[in-house]
This record gives structure tokens, C-alpha cells and sequence, in this order.
């Protein structure tokens, strides 16, 4: 399977190399080329892609004024002619930086850095609030306080949130529970990690959440007790 | 850069830096053409933004209409020239008017157009020899 990209890019010579050299990586299929930041806005909001390659310096918006309106955050490879940008880059935690024009091997390299193993897993970002999860085709955002809990479905998991909605996307609860904030939330079962600040109420070997009743395991009850502030 | 043509040999213009060139794409020499032709396509428009920037005293717009054609001499294997816009940018990330670099903007447009004259010669040639080999 290929990834998808999206190519803004306002040099036409650049963004037709740009586009060679994603044909002949075999792994990318180019979904669009757009020559400025609102266009590629409009289409990104609407598309999910998972790689963006984005000129910084274009007619009106920057590339990351871009990335400040993104809804979501694919993985970003900047393609750029100033190399001042680089700090920016670090700061937006892009992948890789590519200083034009560049060579298909330097391309290669880039692309390597995408098959990094933190990339592999369906979860493309862990901040502190949120998470994104990949599903349905796209990647979607899930704030930490709208997730009541995940369950297991063998290789697949289930994010309940608030709003009765359920979202499966490919992974386990082992690798969930590394990349989830501890803070909020903790495993209370092989099957299941909820959000500390959901449980109603705690009732022998289960808890409750919003009516949905969660098995805790005889292993993790203590570390459910001491997490909740009893008095 | 399908590199399927190594046994042709093309003279580039001793001003093209075709070490750079194959660098980028290898010796595939019908794409290289295209590259050629999608930067004349496109040259007069990006050199008449510097102009009318310059004419109309907007040294935001100057700076990146410079900014814009910069790697595109690096594309068809003129670095030196990618390098000289990066020096006429520099300077007029420091001017306040057109005034303050008149001197640098005359000797940059007369770089740009050169480096068209070089790359239109360039690509009639590389047409004519990609027709041969077809």
C-alpha cells in the first residue's frame, strides 16, 4: 500500500522533480500539487494524506501558516531553498528538511526517516492533550477528555468517547498504554485502558463508566485505588 | 533519472555545472530537456515579478520573487547564479528602497537574462539530441 501526499510547491520546475521523485520511490502516490497555501488548505481539509511536502515561501501564506490551519498533522517533509528555515522545521517537528534543488538519493533519505519506527503504528502524534488515530482513511483527533476508554478487539482497538462515538483503528492496548498521557489515563485490564477522571463508580472487580461496565483485573486494582482520590 | 540512457553523451555549455546536473538526474537526458522547458515556460513571468517589484519600490515582493526563481537555476545546473540570487536577497533583506540596491539590481537582471539566453541554447541542443536517439 502507498502513502498518499500532497505536493505545495509554487515552482512548477520544482514541484514536477518533486513529483518524479515520488513516482519513482514506488511508495508514494501523489494525491495533488497545489502552488499556494489556501488552495492546499482547502483540499487538505477535506482529504487526509499522510505526507505533506511543503515550501516554505509562496505567494500570500507561508507553509507554516499551513501547518498552524491544519486540522491534522501528517508527517511533513519542508522543501525549501533557504536553510534559515531549519530552526522553524525543528520547531514544528517536521521530518526531514530538503534544501532545493536535492538530489533523489537525499529524497531517499527523507523518505527513510518516514519508516522510523515511532511512524509505524497508527498513532502519529502524542501530545500531552491529545492523540491522533488513524481511521477510516484519515487521521483524527481525539482530546484526552473526550475519550472515556479503549478497548481490545485482537489487533484492532476501540476508542469510546463522550459522545457515544467509537473509533477502531489497528493497534494494541500493550503499545497504547506507552504512548497514551499516563496522567489520564491507565491500564486496568489486558483489555482495557480508561480515562482515570470518567469512572463513576467501582463495584468489586468492575468499574463503570457512563454506563458501560469495564472489568479490572485483580493485578491492576491496586493501582486503580491508589489513583483515585479516596477519602 | 530513469537512467536508461548511459550510453549517450551530452556536451553541456561549459557554464553548466553538469556534474551537478547528473547529480540530480543522472544521465536522463529526455527529463532534463523537460526540466529545461518547464523553466523557460515559466522564466519571463518570475523575472517580470523582480521587475515590477523593483519598479513599484515593494521590497517584500522583491524578495520573493527572488526568493521563487533562486532554485530554479540550480534545477538546470547553474548553482554559481542560485548562489548570486541568494546574495541579491540577502541585500535586500536589509534595504528599505528600490535606491538602496539599484547597482546589485542591475547587474542581477542582466545575470537572469543570460542565464535564459544559456538555458533556451541549452534546451534547443538537448532537443535535437534527445530527437536523434528516438
Amino acid at each position: 500500500m502507498k502513502w498518499t501526499c500532497v505536493i505545495v510547491e509554487d515552482l512548477q520546475v520544482a514541484a514536477d522533480y518533486l513529483v518524479k521523485c515520488c513516482e519513482k520511490s514506488a511508495v508514494l502516490q501523489v494525491k495533488g500539487h497545489f502552488i499556494n497555501v489556501e488552495e492546499a488548505l482547502d483540499y487538505l481539509n477535506k482529504n487526509s494524506v499522510d505526507i505533506l511536502f511543503l515550501d516554505v515561501e509562496m505567494p500570500g501564506a507561508t507553509g507554516f501558516d499551513l501547518l498552524d490551519q491544519l486540522a491534522y498533522y501528517p508527517k511533513v517533509i519542508l522543501t525549501t531553498s533557504k536553510s534559515e528555515y531549519a530552526y522553524n522545521a525543528f520547531e514544528y517537528n517536521v521530518t526531514d528538511f530538503l534544501k532545493k534543488p536535492f538530489t533523489y538519493q537525499r529524497f531517499q533519505e527523507a523518505l527513510n526517516k518516514l519508516t522510523a519506527p515511532a511512524g509505524d503504528n497508527n498513532i502519529t502524534s502524542t501530545a500531552t492533550d491529545h492523540i491522533f488515530i488513524k481511521c477510516d482513511g484519515k487521521l483524527v483527533r481525539l482530546n484526552n477528555d473526550d475519550i472515556l476508554f479503549i478497548e481490545s478487539m485482537g489487533d484492532y482497538v476501540k476508542f469510546v468517547t463522550a459522545d457515544s462515538r467509537k473509533y477502531i483503528t489497528h493497534n494494541t492496548i500493550k503499545n497504547l498504554e506507552e504512548k497514551v498521557n499516563r496522567q489520564t489515563f491507565i491500564k486496568v485490564h489486558r483489555s482495557y485502558i480508561i480515562n482515570i477522571n470518567k469512572i463513576d463508580d467501582i463495584r468489586e472487580n468492575d468499574l463503570f463508566i457512563k454506563g458501560n461496565e469495564i472489568p479490572v483485573s485483580k493485578a491492576h486494582k491496586p493501582d486503580v485505588l491508589k489513583r483515585l482520590n479516596i477519602i | 533519472m530513469n537512467g536508461a540512457n548511459f550510453s549517450k553523451k551530452f556536451i553541456f555549455n561549459e557554464n553548466i555545472d553538469s556534474d551537478y546536473l547528473y547529480s540530480l538526474y543522472e544521465d536522463d537526458y529526455q527529463y532534463i530537456e523537460e526540466i529545461f522547458q518547464t523553466t523557460l515556460a515559466h522564466f519571463n513571468e518570475d523575472l517580470n515579478s523582480i521587475k515590477v517589484a523593483y519598479q513599484t519600490n515593494n521590497i517584500s515582493e522583491l524578495k520573493k520573487a527572488i526568493h521563487k526563481i533562486k532554485p530554479t537555476f540550480g534545477f538546470v545546473g547553474l548553482p554559481l547564479v542560485q548562489n548570486i540570487c541568494k546574495e541579491f536577497e540577502d541585500i535586500c533583506q536589509k534595504a528599505t528602497s528600490s535606491n538602496d540596491l539599484s547597482s546589485e539590481y542591475q547587474q542581477i537582471v542582466v545575470t537572469l537574462a543570460e542565464s535564459k539566453e544559456l538555458i533556451a541554447s541549452e534546451y534547443n541542443k538537448l532537443k535535437e539530441f534527445n530527437s536523434n536517439f528516438l
